[in-house]
């Protein structure tokens, strides 16, 4: 064997090693090694996340939709060719063409008018349903995650309980109990949607809180809710931001979906799933009246799935697209 | 019975009474006089407390609830006004049906969309991926009752290659032994029923299972993707395993856990969206049932309904966990860890 | 005589326009029964060079030549390749907790080589048991029906060499089949290659960081770094003397018990700048 060869204190002959730090308090270095990020730099990572580069063709379609959505939501009633509460039954159930573009329902309205004005009240419901429910649902984890274990199993436990019913049937059934209105509709989608996110934002928490910076930060002394609120909670956030796009997505086809059977707010209210429900009755004679609505729905559900997705490809690369 | 089974099924009927009650408290929510409105809109004010004394409507909430699930022991899930019999009944006709829809729906679904996410996973990156994956994507978006309604009208009225609505044709309807009226005709020995009814059932699966299958096509997809890339696919390569071979053989059976549970998971949504589809096509089942006894302001109806699909839910959660243990020896080794 | 295994000038380069080369000019023979490692840091190419002799890697192009008995790898058809591997040449890979397929069982995953092969069932089932009874699996034929989460890291890799010995293969590529095990453990595997080569006459390529599992087994060794082979030798020449200035810092960056335990460790960028400066 070779000998080792021996090495010199020559300073020319090794680099000088780095000099010696002035201590530092263990607290402050922890502290300033594990800063995360803060939610509103969370959502501006987000927006970053959305706006960068390797945009694909898909992801170009969702943005399009949603500019489109939102411009039919912010400007709607003014794009509006028509008025859409104005009756003309001798207008009533003309195919699309003329100054119908996409024709008229069974009291003379014109869809397209219609569409314009029910983006509103589907999508801000959509999304004022989904923001509610989110922040209930983090706020339920936050407490499950912060405090003490009796009351982790007991939220799960009920979360649990929550999910054992299938949304748009829980939702049915508070609606149907708390009268005919929006607001009814809302509170129900509220209740039938925070479990969900509830359970994905504790679970997301659990697999956070057992890294490593947030150990150190435990070390440090500091107490469980502080840690959760200033590490955890900001880290887990990614998950939701995600979640939101999906969430929307589902909310406007439950949305829907309820109206269609009769609960949502009462009529005349131009939402889209009222009216695939009054199409239904002349689908063979004047299919326009059902197949427009609920093409809006559906390009809008996708366009908030997309953007769902879209987020989910850039924020965790790790994970394989779905 | 070894201790993991004991705690799964214990967890299970936990399960069931946190839904109970959960329907008892929503019970208590509905405002107006709950008396009045079992006694009907045109009772006078001494059958409304005749109703109040009959249904313990006095005593305290938590006799109430002391009474509600000694009923529901019993199997007394109330009296529906609307039907005027017992909401049990009632239930037991209503269930069948919608059972035999999402059964079928589930059948479809795993027929063709397992399929589809084992190619996106083989095809990854390539043009059939990308195609599975937008097919995909517009599926999840769909609204059921819109592709329902269109089918209805597309397949049925304006092409005629399926029946409009209806569960059977003129004088094929089984003698009803259980409500499904597939099963009710295989019991009956007339395989042309069967077929009959499942011919009637078409579309409105294939309108149910279009969300489904745009989850279960994602989930296999991106679970097989990352089966294919584990260690054991490598070595299995390595040791000449033809492709067919591997796929069935080898990363199926390892992805099938985590299918089973997607499907699993599935089975209570696709109840719900079974609501609105079975309104589309006028069907006898729990999804109509429900809304007529919304419509109606019949509560108990509603409720129970509530209540059984919460049942139904657990009990499915039960048998996925159950096959689980069978078909994934990991799950087992774990248990019986467990039990130790 | 030609050699079981030449490798002549074999190039690897990931697919991808542009993309980089991972492995140069590699040209190496193994004889027949003959043991060589292939030694080198992390990221010396010595596992895309095992993998690609037998093509297993999709995201990268082969150039050159691997024949194996004559019969030319690179380039070859996929059944060419699934014709060879499991059978004249076979491959263990690193990990034994993760290489074994934890819904199928044991012995349906040892005795596969043969199986695919058409191999009736009750015979290959037979001659796997036999195998794991030879690498030394205590009770094969019951234990060969479980799976792999009842077995422990170091029977697993036992499991898998039988898997991939079962074939009757004339040349074992093992990829630092003893990295993920206890020291212990280690040795028995070990013991355990050397044992099966020269009772089947197996020719072995053995990868490795480890200069020290190296030492006993070893019959030849070639030194890697960056993509490339910079040294060939007999065992104990390559110790004794070695050429290359990479390997000698290689094995002047060995840890030794009796060295000075206040000398700074010596890295092989430390070994190379001092043979630069003309101290070593």
């Amino acid at each position: 064997m070779t000998s080792l060869p021996q090495l010199t204190t020559d300073p020319a002959a090794r680099p000088s090693p780095p000099p010696p730090e002035r201590p530092v308090p263990p607290g402050r270095a922890v502290a300033a090694a594990t800063r995360p990020a803060a939610i509103g730099s969370g959502l501006a990572r987000a927006a970053r996340a959305l706006a960068g580069p390797r945009a694909g063709a898909l992801d170009a379609v969702a943005f399009v939709l949603v500019a489109v959505l939102v411009v039919a939501v912010v400007a709607g009633p003014w794009l509006a060719p028509h008025d859409p509460y104005r009756a003309d039954p001798t207008a009533a159930l003309l195919p699309p063409g003329g100054s119908y573009l996409l024709g008229t329902d069974d009291a003379g309205r014109d869809i397209l008018s219609r569409l314009l004005v029910g983006a509103r009240t589907t999508l801000l419901a959509a999304t004022g349903v989904v923001v509610l429910s989110t922040l209930v649902g983090v706020l339920v984890a936050a407490v499950a995650a912060a405090g003490p274990r009796w009351l982790d199993e007991t939220l799960l436990r009920v979360v649990d309980v929550f999910l054992a019913f299938p949304s748009i049937v829980l939702a049915l059934g508070i609606a149907a109990a708390l009268g005919p209105s929006l607001t009814s509709v809302v509170v129900a989608m509220v209740v039938a949607m925070w479990p969900a996110t509830a359970r994905l934002v504790r679970s997301v928490m659990r697999e956070t809180m057992s890294s490593q910076y947030v150990e150190a930060a435990r070390l440090t002394g500091m107490s469980s809710p502080r840690v959760v609120a200033r590490h955890v909670l900001p880290n887990s956030l990614d998950s939701v931001y995600v979640q939101l796009g999906l969430d929307v997505s589902g909310a406007i086809v439950l949305i829907a979906g309820l109206a269609f059977l009769g609960v949502g707010a009462p009529p005349p209210s131009a939402d889209w799933g009222s009216m695939v429900a009054q199409g239904r009755e002349y689908v063979t004679t004047a299919w326009w009246v059902a197949l427009f609505p609920g093409l809006a729905i559906t390009l809008a559900a996708v366009a908030f799935g997309l953007l769902g997705d879209a987020l989910r490809a850039r924020l965790d690369p790790t994970v394989v697209a779905p | 019975m070894p201790r993991f089974l004991v705690k799964r099924l214990g967890l299970a009927v936990l399960s069931v009474w946190g839904v109970a009650t959960l329907v008892f408290l929503m019970s208590q929510l509905i405002p107006g006089d709950a008396a009045r409105i079992a006694a009907g809109r045109t009772a006078t004010a001494a059958q409304v407390e005749q109703a109040r004394e009959r249904l313990g409507l006095d005593l305290p909430v938590a006799e109430q609830y002391v009474h509600y699930l000694g009923g529901l022991l019993r199997g007394d899930l109330g009296w529906s006004a609307s039907t005027k019999q017992p909401v049990a009944i009632d239930l037991q006709v209503v269930l069948p049906v919608t059972l035999q829809l999402v059964a079928l729906t589930m059948v479809l679904t795993v027929l063709v969309a397992v399929p589809l996410g084992v190619l996106a996973a083989l095809r990854h990156g390539r043009a059939a991926d990308g195609a599975t994956r937008l097919v995909a994507i517009l599926g999840g978006g769909i609204p059921v009752f819109w592709l329902a309604l269109m089918l209805q009208w597309g397949l049925a009225s304006r092409l005629g290659w399926a029946p409009i609505s209806g569960a059977n044709g003129f004088g094929l309807a089984p003698p009803v032994v259980t409500g499904a009226t597939v099963v009710d005709s295989l019991l009956a020995g007339r395989p042309d029923m069967a077929a009959d009814s499942l011919w009637h059932l078409l579309l409105p699966a294939l309108a149910l299972s279009a969300p489904f299958m745009a989850v279960v096509v994602r989930n296999v997809r991106s679970t097989m993707l990352g089966v294919l890339g584990t260690d054991y696919i490598a070595f299995a390569v390595a040791k000449g395993v033809p492709q067919h071979r591997l796929v069935l053989r080898h990363a199926l059976p390892a992805a099938a856990g985590s299918t089973l549970t997607i499907l699993g998971m599935q089975l209570g949504w696709m109840l719900g969206a079974a609501l609105l589809v079975e309104s589309v096509f006028a069907m006898p089942g729990l999804g109509t049932y429900l809304h007529q006894a919304i419509v109606n302001q019949d509560t108990f109806a509603v409720l129970g309904g509530v209540l059984v699909t919460g049942t139904v839910f657990v009990v499915a959660g039960l048998v996925v966990d159950l096959l689980q243990i069978g078909i994934d020896p990991r799950v087992r080794a774990s248990h019986q860890i467990g039990a130790a | 005589m030609s050699a079981l295994l030449e490798v002549r000038e074999l190039t690897v380069q990931v697919r991808r326009p542009g993309g980089p080369v991972l492995v140069e000019g590699v040209s190496f023979d193994i004889a027949a029964g003959e043991r060589l490692a292939l030694v080198g840091e992390s990221g010396s190419g010595k596992s895309t060079v095992a993998k690609a002799l037998v093509q297993l890697d999709p995201t990268v192009t082969v150039r050159g030549s691997v024949r194996c008995d004559g019969v030319e790898l690179v380039g070859a058809s996929g059944r060419a390749l699934r014709r060879v591997r499991g059978s004249q040449v076979s491959m263990i890979f690193q990990d034994p907790m993760t290489a074994l397929n934890p819904v199928r069982r044991i012995v349906d995953q040892v005795a596969e080589p043969l199986l695919i092969r058409g191999v009736p069932r009750r015979e290959a089932h037979a001659r796997a048991v036999e195998m794991l009874d030879r690498l030394g699996v205590p009770r094969a034929a019951e234990r060969a029906r479980a799976f792999p989460s009842e077995f422990s890291g170091g029977m697993r890799q036992r499991v898998v060499m039988a898997t991939a010995l079962v074939g009757g293969p004339r040349l074992l590529v093992a990829d630092e089949p003893t990295t993920a095990l206890d020291v212990r453990v280690q040795e028995q595997v070990l013991d355990l290659i050397e044992e099966q080569s020269r009772e089947l006459d197996l020719a072995v390529l053995f990868i490795t960081h480890d200069l020290g599992t190296v030492a006993g087994l070893a019959d030849r060794v070639a030194v890697m770094r960056s993509g490339r082979v910079v040294e060939e030798r007999p065992v104990d020449d390559l110790f004794a003397a070695p050429d290359h200035p990479y390997t000698r810092g290689l094995l002047a960056s060995v840890p030794r018990i009796d060295a000075d335990p206040d000398r700074r460790l010596v890295t092989v960028a430390d070994h190379l700048a001092l043979e630069e400066a003309g101290h070593a």
